[in-house]
């Protein structure tokens, strides 16, 4: 939409009647973007740049190496990667049958559904966390149940360790997966499902080359959703990990809050941030070259 | 010419006088800037900020007519954000004792006005204070579930928060290297005034011996005390204060002062903070001996004005680090060893911790 915008300015006065007739609804589009475009700019992509500016802040690379070569900072980070990336498939397949129930189940239950989705959303993180604890913790209300029924003899260790943070995250997180495949979900044409079973197409094979295939997009927003906000994750993993668990971002918050290290901070924002975009780039690929392949 | 003299003399007693009467409003005028509306104290939050606007904040809106408002939490990056932008919102800010050193060397701070702020009742190494306002005394120390260990089988130091097999049972410990590593060398053997500079690969050697048996090392001060009313822990460290809310409400929990580690916290005025001159009639305040009283019964810090104890509750005293029982046990973190430190033993912290 801005692209449309900048060749706007380009194209010389001779042509600009016939421009216009040609890209009319690209311009009116770029115009009701501008906005938002502006906001973005301000709110995000500035603040984005002044940040990396200082991490080369003194014309040194130096944060960058450290950022880069550091046992303890590369091994966090990939870390938080692969929690990351648990989290995404755990929510996937936690939200994908969710998402279905919405939109296929008779009224009232989609209403129903989307009201237990969201009413957690609206409780504040540190109250679920909290919540979590009560219920995982070694004398927590899950461990008596199991103790007390003779399931298990000694506690199970599920609060305050790596388990602990993945339950915690992917509660948290699984509303940004179920919400984004649920709206393409509704727009998926029933029709298309009943000419495959026409066709004589067994269910499975349904599901597997016309259902999965065409709610992909909600499936890819989705799981980027979940990925990268869960990249950021900060107290839940804190308190639900024992300090067992670290994450990149309290390693990040503890060079800005506690050492005043801003450069080595912003270094190691830029390397998430890099990060981040490569995984995007890759799972975007993925999903792509799925779609060519149905 | 004795008559001269005389007119002399009392010219100069009128001018004297008059000078004396008109000057010296004019001056007091200069130095009282307009009161604002009013001003943002920034300080821990919770429970702290309760007792705060017991003790501090509403004898401050009573007396000067300016609304108090509060932000948390206390944040020493946002502290840098604002002087560095040089967009101030706080008038005073809380900050830790490490915070603070590393604050006051990043010259963050106004000048303390001691001509404003009345420091003579303090312990005299903490009269002449440059910058950071010393606001009290706070202890992290060793608690326990008093149901998990009997009477007269009780840990007493950290060489027995060290003895797993004569005290069972899971540990808490702050997700942090300070106070750790000294229990630690304390757990060692080291006498408490040979702590500093820290023997780093000793501490950590010695951490590696209770590692396996810390259920959880925890982030906020709330959390320390929780652990063991959940019964995740049944032995701990904690900040004293937070023990005492609970112990105060009842929770089985006991207090050993053997050994803590006491540190100050202080308050501190961001450079160029447009309202520093109602931050300091604020720090004045706080430097009472009866708001300081009146603090400590609640929340159970005591300050450091040394009439305080006139206005605390009895009941209180031996809760306090400051009591003449509890004082003499514990010793003080080198803070500057910290500030100086901190950052790499941090790392060091974090690597240790992946470790399996």
């Amino acid at each position: 939409m801005t692209a449309a915008a900048v060749t706007a300015a380009r194209v010389p006065p001779d042509t600009a009647g016939r421009w216009w007739r040609g890209h009319r609804a690209d311009t009116l589009l770029a115009l009701v973007a501008a906005p938002a475009m502006v906001f973005l700019f301000a709110l995000y992509l500035l603040p984005v740049g002044l940040l990396l500016q200082q991490s080369v802040e003194g014309g040194s690379l130096a944060p960058y190496e450290k950022a880069l070569t550091d046992g303890l900072y590369v091994g966090v980070l990939f870390d938080t990667m692969l929690i990351a990336a648990y989290v995404s498939v755990a929510c996937l397949l936690l939200g994908y049958p969710v998402a279905y129930f919405l939109t296929a189940a008779p009224a009232p239950w989609p209403t129903i559904g989307i009201v237990f989705i969201l009413l957690p959303f609206w409780t504040s993180i540190l109250v679920r966390t909290y919540g979590w604890m009560i219920l995982l913790g070694r004398n927590g209300i899950i461990n008596r149940l199991l103790l007390e029924t003779g399931l298990i003899s000694t506690p199970f260790p599920m609060l305050n360790n790596t388990t602990g943070v993945l339950i915690g995250m992917t509660h948290v997180l699984l509303p940004y997966m179920v919400f984004p495949i649920y709206a393409v979900m509704r727009r998926v044409d029933l029709g298309l499902l009943s000419a495959a079973e026409g066709l004589g197409a067994p269910g499975w094979q349904i599901f597997r080359r016309v259902y999965f295939p065409l709610t992909l997009p909600g499936v890819l927003a989705g799981v980027t959703l979940v990925y990268i906000l869960s990249i950021g994750f900060f107290i839940t993993p804190a308190l639900l990990g024992g300090g067992k668990v670290i994450m990149i971002a309290v390693l990040i918050e503890m060079q800005v809050r506690q050492f005043l290290n801003w450069s080595f901070a912003a270094a190691l924002s830029a390397v998430l941030l890099t990060a981040t975009l490569l995984v995007y780039l890759v799972l975007r690929r993925l999903f792509r070259s799925d779609l060519q392949w149905s | 010419m004795l008559k001269l003299r005389w007119m002399t003399a009392s010219v100069c007693a009128v001018l004297a006088v008059s000078t004396a009467l008109f000057a010296a409003p004019d001056a007091f005028a200069q130095a009282e800037p307009p009161k604002p509306a009013q001003i943002v104290v920034n300080d821990s939050g919770g429970a702290m900020q309760n007792a705060m606007r017991s003790a501090f904040y509403n004898e401050f809106e009573k007396r000067y007519g300016i609304k108090v408002v509060n932000t948390s939490p206390v944040d020493l990056g946002k502290l840098q954000a604002m002087v560095k932008s040089n967009n101030i919102e706080w008038a005073v800010t809380e900050i830790g004792g490490q915070d603070a050193i590393l604050a006051e060397r990043s010259n963050l701070f106004e000048p303390l006005d001691l001509k404003i702020i009345d420091l003579s009742r303090y312990p005299k190494h903490l009269q002449d204070r440059k910058f950071v306002f010393p606001k009290g005394v706070y202890s992290t120390v060793m608690g326990y579930r008093s149901d998990a260990f009997k009477e007269g089988n009780r840990p007493k130091s950290w060489a027995d928060f060290w003895d797993t097999k004569k005290f069972p049972g899971p540990r808490t410990m702050q997700n942090a290297p300070v106070d750790n590593l000294e229990f630690a060398l304390l757990a060692d053997g080291v006498a408490a005034d040979k702590l500093y500079p820290i023997d780093l690969d000793r501490a950590f050697k010695k951490l590696d011996q209770i590692k396996k048996d810390v259920a959880v090392w925890w982030t906020t001060g709330a959390q320390s005390a929780q652990v063991l009313i959940d019964k995740e822990a049944v032995l701990g460290t904690a900040w004293n204060g937070r023990y005492y809310v609970l112990i105060d409400q009842g929770a089985p929990i006991t207090i050993e002062w053997n050994q803590g580690a006491m540190k100050e916290s202080s308050f501190g005025i961001p450079k160029g903070a447009k309202d520093a001159y109602w931050g300091q009639k604020f720090l004045a305040l706080v430097s009472e001996a009866k708001a300081q009283g009146i603090y400590a019964n609640i929340i159970g810090y005591p300050g450091l004005n040394l009439d305080a104890t006139k206005f605390t509750d009895a009941k209180l005293i031996p809760f306090l680090p400051t009591s003449l029982e509890n004082f003499p046990k514990q010793w003080w973190t080198d803070l500057a060893w910290w500030a100086d430190n901190g950052p790499a033993v941090t790392e060091q912290w974090s690597r240790w911790m992946l470790q399996k």
